[in-house]
Order: structure tokens, then sequence, then C-alpha cells
């Protein structure tokens, strides 16, 4: 650029830089373009990438809960016993054990099939075994009735060493009520079939004889204190009403409940609780006309039957308790059928599944409280015996060639599914159908319930009540604050109730857990009339004010009226909670929690009427801040417009800015929910966190979130229950993910709508 | 700028000879501190057409917006003198400032239809004075927006949100949403000032048609608009009224140097 200096006639020197230098500025500024450019994106891409992840990981966590089952043949190798009539699998799936008819018990390398150890059982040489019973499969208590009318009961028991830092599994044969036989009825009679089982107050046997007799069998064992000498007590009974024929017997762990199944289509149950007089109750019809009941195991815990028809048809069966107290046997579910008649029914060692193969050599693997048959798979050979390792990973089948078969199995989450997820599913024990929440218990019979109604329903109940209490309070104090309120007021209302939102949760929770929940039981009548009448209070204060003398109401200015309320409100909380025990007295015998009680309302110390003010509390600034705006940018030639038009401030109000602000204020509402929904702290200090499915105002709730707060540092990682709560946790999103996107949408089509103005 | 002046030229306008419909008494308007209207003194003849002109923040639309008491809504705002409507101070105590504003009517610079449709738009006014009658409802929106030369254009998409008019048809529904209410004064503030020279004349057409049944004070920047439009001119100027005459006397003869000075574009 040439320098024009000293012409009187041409422009002065031009102060811009440079053409050299602005070119060099360009070069920066594009270099500074680029950067940013990548910049930005790459960080965008990044946060994308990182959500991704994290619903892949969530994904991946509960998808395997809805896979089924599979198995897959591993080794083979000859059978130690032709004819078993038991056969076993220890825990580490190492040693097998197969009983003949001859009553030689034959322990072997599972992986191998070679004998490592034999037992043969003590029986007199002129009887024979004309029966068998076990009982609980975790117990290893084993029975065989004789031909002579005695029985033996032995126990298999698997001692674990760890000599040379290698496990040794050593297996040990014991024999709990001797090592004699036990003659179980005077004449000799053969026992046909016989049943055993363990409590906690002794054995039970109970055995069915050749001449139709059916008799019960209790053995105490007494221990003597300073021999240590262990004598048993035996005591005796005949049952009544003994069926013609027996093809099986079962009795339950806690000694009082005997099914049989008879030859034909029908189920006995008898009611040993009083063994004295024993309760012949009923017999029900298990199979259909015509057919035969040709399996009957319990599932783990002894609770739950599962019948097994000739028609292949496997169903589940367990006492009922009747609105007069009296158990009746009942039909729960069917699983899918089979094609064959069923030949063994092999019950799982610590969850409510089974397996179940027919005459037609089809496996099944079936589970009980969610219903699922999670496999049905025909072998290539004709199975006589199954034995399932306790830890389902493993089974033997054994075949009729005398061959040994072992499988791998995999099957980690048969015990939920998404309908028993969702819908009522009757539990054991239970007098019917219903949605619970019970995912863990101290006990390995227990049967875990994973409904989750309860909580999706307790989450929203949650909401609900914090909305019913926020959104009143927020919408109106944001209506008044933008429109009525006077600016200076304004600008120190605002950011106090906006810096509300930065409270940490656990603070209001631990507030309305520890104060608020005592208090509000303890001033129930003074917590009614305050939210009832304090409303009403307002309006009469304000129709006082309207009345007062102009001088006091100039004074104040418009605007400014809101401060005489504080005194109203302080005034008329003091009143109901000085006022409250006397209400008491005079109307609900002195206490009002205790007249609910008496007349059948549940009263929850820790309930929704806390969670709704407190959490209300929390959400109140998130609706108030949004709402607020919303209302503050209607454009002021709107409202101006409407009041040149002889419209009073509160007829503009509704008229014209209620109208305008109405997607601003119910996204704002939105946003409140979302936030409710997804609230943690406050829920699961003050709400009791009991997973109840009811809309009672009185009573508690589980929220989803609160679940997993509790929950999940307890969980096995990798377990069933752990991947429910993940699953939880995604319908959990998909609750906030809705009310956010809706609140989101209602935005934009309001930002639209204002560009127009 | 000749064919517009006919129909003023006819009849010698006279201020004796009109019967007053606005009578601003000694008004001085306070913002704060500081005074916006300095001791304001003006009579508005009944249905003709008023013109406040005067440079930017000079206190014409101040004073226009005394007549409906819009400054009200200003904290800051405050007033001494009075201005007697019909014979009645409208800054009286017992004045209703709803009834006020509802017979004093107004349209801003900027068209400001509600978000509604056109109908409830027109409508809006007459439920606020508690007319749910459908076919009343029916009659006045139809009157009206015949009244803002608006009918034809509209008739078909009644129920159409107002958005979707143009400005100049914003800114004729926003006149019939104000006289739907039969007011007896129209405040215009600077109505056309936002719109193209198309609209403005359809504007400044139908300002000349209401004329017969309201009384009009408008407030124009534009010096050939309040020639075209008005039959009475005020110049105002920093707060003061400088000059109040008919039309034809303040564009031709004007008493003031001031007025001359800025009508001439010296400065403004």
């Amino acid at each position: 650029m040439q320098q024009t200096t000293n012409s009187p006639d041409v422009s002065p020197r031009s102060l811009l830089p440079t053409g050299e230098n602005r070119a060099k500025l360009r070069r920066w500024r594009s270099i500074k373009d680029k950067i940013s450019q990548y910049g930005i994106a790459f960080a965008g891409i990044s946060v994308v990438a990182a959500f991704a992840t994290i619903f892949v990981y969530l994904f991946s966590e509960v998808g395997p809960i809805f896979s089924s089952a599979s198995i897959e043949k591993q080794q083979s190798f000859n059978s130690v016993a032709a004819k078993p009539i038991f056969t076993n699998l220890e825990r580490y799936g190492e040693v097998g054990l197969v009983i003949d008819a001859e009553g030689l018990m034959q322990f072997f390398d599972a992986k191998t099939g070679a004998m490592t150890q034999q037992v043969k059982l003590p029986i007199p040489l002129d009887a024979k075994i004309t029966s068998f019973a076990k009982g609980e499969p975790r117990s290893g208590i084993i029975a065989v009735g004789l031909s002579n009318g005695h029985a033996l009961v032995a126990k298999h028991e698997y001692n674990l060493s760890y000599p040379n830092d290698q496990r040794k599994i050593v297996p040990v044969v014991s024999y709990p009520l001797g090592e004699t036989p036990i003659a179980l009825n005077p004449t000799g009679q053969p026992i046909l079939s016989l049943a055993v089982q363990e409590g906690s107050s002794g054995t039970a046997i109970t055995a069915f004889t050749a001449d139709g007799h059916l008799s019960l069998n209790l053995f105490e064992a007494q221990t003597e204190f300073l021999t240590g000498e262990t004598t048993f007590v035996r005591q005796d009974y005949a049952l009544p009403s003994a069926p013609r024929s027996v093809s099986k017997m079962l009795m339950d762990t806690t000694l009082r409940s005997l099914f049989v199944a008879d030859a034909e289509n029908k189920v006995h149950y008898y009611d040993l609780t009083d063994p004295a007089t024993p309760r012949y109750v009923e017999a029900v019809t298990a199979v259909a006309a015509g057919k035969q009941v040709t399996a009957m195991e319990f599932l783990v815990g002894s609770v739950s039957l599962i019948l097994g028809g000739s028609d292949g048809s496997l169903s589940q069966w367990f006492l009922v308790r009747d609105e007069h107290n009296n158990f009746h046997l009942k039909h729960i579910r069917d699983f899918e059928q089979h094609s064959g008649a069923i030949q063994q029914i092999i019950p799982e060692y610590s969850r409510k599944g089974f397996m179940a193969i027919d005459v037609n050599s089809e496996l099944g693997i079936h589970y009980g409280t969610s219903a699922r048959t999670l496999l049905q798979e025909s072998l290539d050979f004709k199975a006589t015996n199954v034995a399932l390792s306790p830890i389902n990973t493993e089974f033997l089948v054994l075949s009729d060639d005398g061959k040994t078969y072992r499988f791998a199995l995999d099957n980690a989450h048969p015990d939920v599914s998404w309908k028993a997820m969702w819908n009522e599913v009757w539990y054991e024990g239970r007098a019917e159908k219903d949605y619970i929440w019970q995912a863990s218990s101290g006990s390995d019979e227990f049967e875990a319930k994973m409904s989750l109604v309860p909580l999706a329903l307790g989450t929203l109940k949650a909401a609900l009540f914090a909305m019913l209490f926020a959104t009143p309070l927020a919408v109106m104090s944001a209506l008044y604050t933008a429109y009525f309120m006077t600016p200076v007021l304004r600008g120190k209302v605002k950011p106090t109730i906006e810096i509300m939102a930065a409270l940490p949760t656990v603070i209001l929770g631990f507030l309305a857990g520890l104060w608020l929940a005592p208090f509000v039981e303890n001033y129930l009548s003074a917590i009614f009339a305050i939210l009832l009448l304090l409303p009403f209070m307002m309006l009469i204060a304000a129709w006082c004010w309207r009345y007062a003398p102009a001088s006091w109401r100039n004074r104040l200015g418009l605007g400014w009226e809101v401060l005489l309320l504080i005194p109203v409100i302080v005034g008329f909380i003091y009143l109901c909670v000085s006022l409250s025990p006397a209400v008491d007295n005079m109307f609900f015998n002195g206490s009002l929690r205790q007249w609910f009680t008496d007349n059948g309302i549940t009263y929850d110390q820790r309930n929704a009427l806390v969670v709704g003010i407190a959490m209300g509390f929390a959400v109140i600034p998130n609706i108030f801040s949004i709402a607020e705006d919303a209302v503050f940018n209607v454009p002021r030639h709107l409202t101006q417009g409407s009041l040149a038009l002889g419209a009073t401030p509160w007829q503009t109000m509704i008229g014209v800015v209620l109208p305008t602000a109405s997607p601003g204020i119910f996204a704002a509402v939105m946003v409140g929910f979302g936030r409710a929904v997804g609230e943690t702290m406050i829920v699961l200090m003050a709400t009791g966190n009991s997973p109840v499915v009811n809309f009672n105002l009185f009573e508690g709730m589980r929220t989803l979130s609160a679940n997993i707060a509790v929950e999940l540092p307890e969980t096995a990682v990798g377990s069933t229950h752990f991947r429910v709560l993940f699953l939880a946790a995604l319908v959990l999103f998909v609750f906030t993910f809705i009310f956010n996107t809706l609140a989101e949408v209602i935005r934009q089509r309001l930002r639209q709508r204002f560009s127009s103005l | 700028m000749t064919q517009q002046q006919l129909p003023n030229a006819y009849t010698e306008l006279d201020l004796a000879n009109e019967k007053t419909k606005l009578q601003v008494n000694d008004l001085r308007l306070y913002y704060g501190d500081s005074l916006a209207l300095k001791n304001i003194n003006l009579t508005i003849p009944e249905k003709r057409v008023t013109a406040f002109i005067g440079p930017s923040g000079c206190g014409k639309s101040t004073l226009l917006r005394c007549f409906n008491r819009m400054n009200d809504l200003v904290d800051i705002c405050r007033i001494e003198g009075e201005i007697m409507m019909d014979g009645q101070n409208i800054y009286d105590k017992s004045v209703d400032v709803s009834e006020l504003r509802r017979s004093v009517g107004m349209v801003f610079q900027k068209p400001n239809p509600f978000p509604k449709t056109i109908y409830e738009n027109v409508a809006y006014g007459l439920r606020l004075q508690g007319v749910k009658d459908r076919r009343i409802l029916d009659e006045v929106v139809e009157t009206s927006l015949k009244g803002a030369a608006l009918w034809n254009e509209v008739k078909d998409r009644l129920h159409d949100n107002a958005f979707g008019l143009s400005g100049g048809q914003q800114q004729r529904l926003v006149i019939a949403r104000a006289i739907a209410i039969e007011p007896e004064v129209l405040l215009l503030d600077e109505p056309a000032s936002a719109l193209d020279p198309i609209s403005t004349l359809k504007i400044e057409e139908l300002i000349c048609e209401l004329k017969s049944r309201y009384t009009i004070v408008i407030v124009t920047h534009n010096m050939q608009q309040a020639a075209r439009v008005s039959d009475y001119t005020a110049f105002m100027y920093m707060g003061d009224l400088i000059e109040f005459d008919t039309t034809n006397k303040m564009f031709t003869t004007p008493s003031q140097q001031q007025t001359e000075d800025y009508i001439t574009g010296r400065f403004g």
C-alpha cells in the first residue's frame, strides 16, 4: 500500500492495518476457526459416544436375563451301574454317585467314569430293595424300603479338603438312624413306597406296605449331655384313608404335609401337623382323566410340587390358605408340555427350577416362578436317569445302552421373565397372585419376587404427590412473581428460590425423615388444616387488604402486598400447630393418627404425605424458575394490548398471559415431574422403602431409584438380582426420558411460536 | 398531496366551532425526578383526527398514553394536572381504569395480535365485557372487521391463527379489535411506522373512514402522513406543546419559528 501524504486533494492516510497484516490476520483466523471447528466436533462426538457407551453397558448387563438356556455334550463313558435307582453329582462336578437295585453305592469320577469308592448298604441278605426315597436334595438323605418291612436311612456327604493345595473330595456315607434297618411294621409286609425327610424336630418316614397300610414313623434324636450318645425316640402312627395304590410319596421339611400320588391321576394330601391325629384333607385330580401321575418332586424348600403326567404335562402345585385358614393343594401353573410321559423330574438345589425328562428322551428345563421353559431338546440316546449339579453348571445323563454322558449347562437367569416382572405372579405360600418386590432373603430356599410393578408405581406415587404439592405452589408463585410483583422484590425473590435448587437433597431427605415425619405424625390435624385452609386464609387476607384504607395501601405500593402475607402465613401455621392438640383431644380422642388406625386406615410414619411435602420443596425451584421465565417472557406489547382494551390485570393474566405462557408452564411441570421421578435421596430417607402397591396417602412406597440405591451395594455382581436392578435403572431412564423429551418438544414449539411475535 | 388536502379544504376548520372531546389542563408528567411533559394545555376536538408531531423523545407518545392512563403501568411515572373527557377528569379516583380504557382504545406502533385466532382476537374485548352470546360475537366480529376494512381478506379464515396475517393486516386486525368494544376515542401510536407503503396507505384510508365515528389521536413521525390524515396538528418539542392549530395552517403558515424549522426539515 502506497503512502499518499502531502497531497491535499486525496483522502487522509488509511488507519487500517496494512493489507499484508490483514492477510496474516485472516490466515490466523481461519486456523482458529478450524481448530475450534474440529475441537467442538470432537468434544460433541465424545459426549455422544460416552452416552452410547453407557447404554451399551446397561443393555449388556440387562440382556442375559432374557436369554434361554443351552446345553453342550462333553464326555461320555461307560456307566458303573446298569440299572441305577438313584444318581447324583456333587457341587464341584467331580464325584458322581449311582445306587443300583442291590443297594450298592458306587462313587465315580464324573469326568472319566472311573470308579473311586464303593459302599454296600447294610441290607440283610434275605431282603430285597422294594422302594426308594430321597429327602431334600441338599441334605443328601436317602432311604430304601425292603421286602421284609424294614427300612434303612443313609446319607451321602462329601468332605472337602485341600492337601497340597489340591482340592480333594472324599464321599462319606453315614446312617443317621443307625446301620441296622428299622422294622417299620410288625407284620413284615414289603414296603412298596417310601418317603423320607429330615426336619428340625427329627426324621420322618412314611411307608406304604403291600397290604395297603400307610404309616408314619417319627424319629426324634436326643443326645445325652454327658456321654454325647445319641438315642432316638420313635413314634409310630397309622394314617387314615390310605389310597389303593401308591406310586410316589413326598413329605415336606416341616414334617407337616404328606403328598401321595396314586397309580391313577390323583394326588392325596395329608395334614400331619398333629401326628397323633393325622388328617386326610383331600385328593386332587392332577392330570387329565385316564392319564397317570408319572413323576412328582418338590422344588427346593419342599413347598411346591411339580407333577409330571403320562401325557407329558408338567404342572406346579402348592398349599394355599383359604379364608377359613385351611390349606388346600392348588394348581398354580403349567409348563410347556413334553411329547411323552414324564419319566423323571430333577429339581435344582437352590432355585425354584427343575429339569424334566420324558420317555422319548426329550429334556426340558423349566422354572417355577417365572413359568419359563428355557430349553426343550431331544437327546440322541435313550435316557434312563439324570443327575444335576447343585450349581446348575453341568449334569450327567445315564442311557440304557450303558453309557453316561456329561453335559455342560448354561442357565444363569431363568428366574425372571418380562411377563413375570410386569404381571401378577402366584408366589409360593401366597393366597393369590400378586405384585411383589422382595428380591433377597437370608434363606437359600427363598423364592425371589422381582415384580417391577410396585417399584414403578411407587416412583409414580412419590412423583405424583410431590407434584400435587409443588405444582400449584410453584406455578402460582411464578405467575405472581413474573406478572404482579414489583421488579425490586422480584429481583430478590427469584434468585432466592432458584438457589434453593442447589440445596443438597440429602439434607432435605434427612430433614424429611427425621424431623418432618415425626412432626407430621404428631401434628397431623395441623398439617391438614394448613394444607386445606391456608389458601383460603390467603384469599381472606387479600380481600381484607382490598378494603384497607387507601393511605395504607398507597404507602406499601403496588406489587409489595405479598410481604403482608408473610405474617398471615406464619401466624396461621403457628395457630394451627398450637391448636392441634386441643382439636385432637376434642374430636379424635387425643390423636388423629391413632384415630386413623382405629378406623382402619393404615398410617405409616414415613408416608406419601411427608414425601410429597419434602420432594415438593425439592422440585419447586425447578418448576418455578422455568414457569417464571415463561410468564415473564410474554411480550409486553401483548399485555399492554390487552390492558388497552379495558382488561383488568387479572383478565389480562387469564386471557393473554396464561395461554401464551402455557407451553412453558407445561414444560416446567414436566421438568419438575422428571426430576421427581429420578429423585433418590429424599425418597430413600423419607418413604420407608416398603414396596407396596397402592396410592394411599398415609403409606410409604419404594421407588426405582431408591431401590437401586438400597440394593445394588448388597447384590452379587452378575446375579439375576443385579441385572434386574440394571433393568430398573433402564426403566427409570425411560420414565425420565419420556418426561424430559415431552418438555423439550413443547419448549421448542414455544420458541417457534414466539419467534413470529 | 393536494388531493388528500381537499377534504379538509372545503370546510373552514376552526377550533372555536368544534365540540371538545378531551381537554388537557396544566398536565405535568414526571419520570422519577425528570419532567417529561411540561404544563400541557390542549383541546382535542370530537370526531376529528388530531396528529401529534415532533422529534423523537419530545413526549408525544407519553402524552398520548395519558389519555388512557397507560402511563399508570410505569412505576416511576407521576402525573399532575387533569385531563377532562366529556367534562370528567379521567385521573379522578372514582374513574374505573378498565372502563376508561374501554372507551379510549389504543393501537400500538408494532402490530400486537394475541396468539389466538383472528376471530378470538376481535372477540377478546367483548368477552372481557362479559358477552358470551355467540350470535352477538359473530355480528360484532364481522362489523368490526368490515369497519377495519379487513373482512374481505379474512372472512374465510376467521379461525386461523392471527400470526398468519401480514403486518398490515395484523395492524388492521388490531384496529378491528379496538373498535369492536365501541370506544369513543382511538389513540394511534405511530400505527404505520412498521408497515410497507401499500399497507400504510390502507391504514390511512381507514383512518379517514373511522373519523366520522371516533375521535382519533395519532402520533406520527411522518409529516406527510400527518398532513394527509389529520384535521388538527400539535407540534411538541422537549416536553412542551409548541403549537396547536389546524393541519392546514400548521403546514402552510405556522406561527412559531420552531414549527416551521421542524416541518421544513431543518432539524428533527
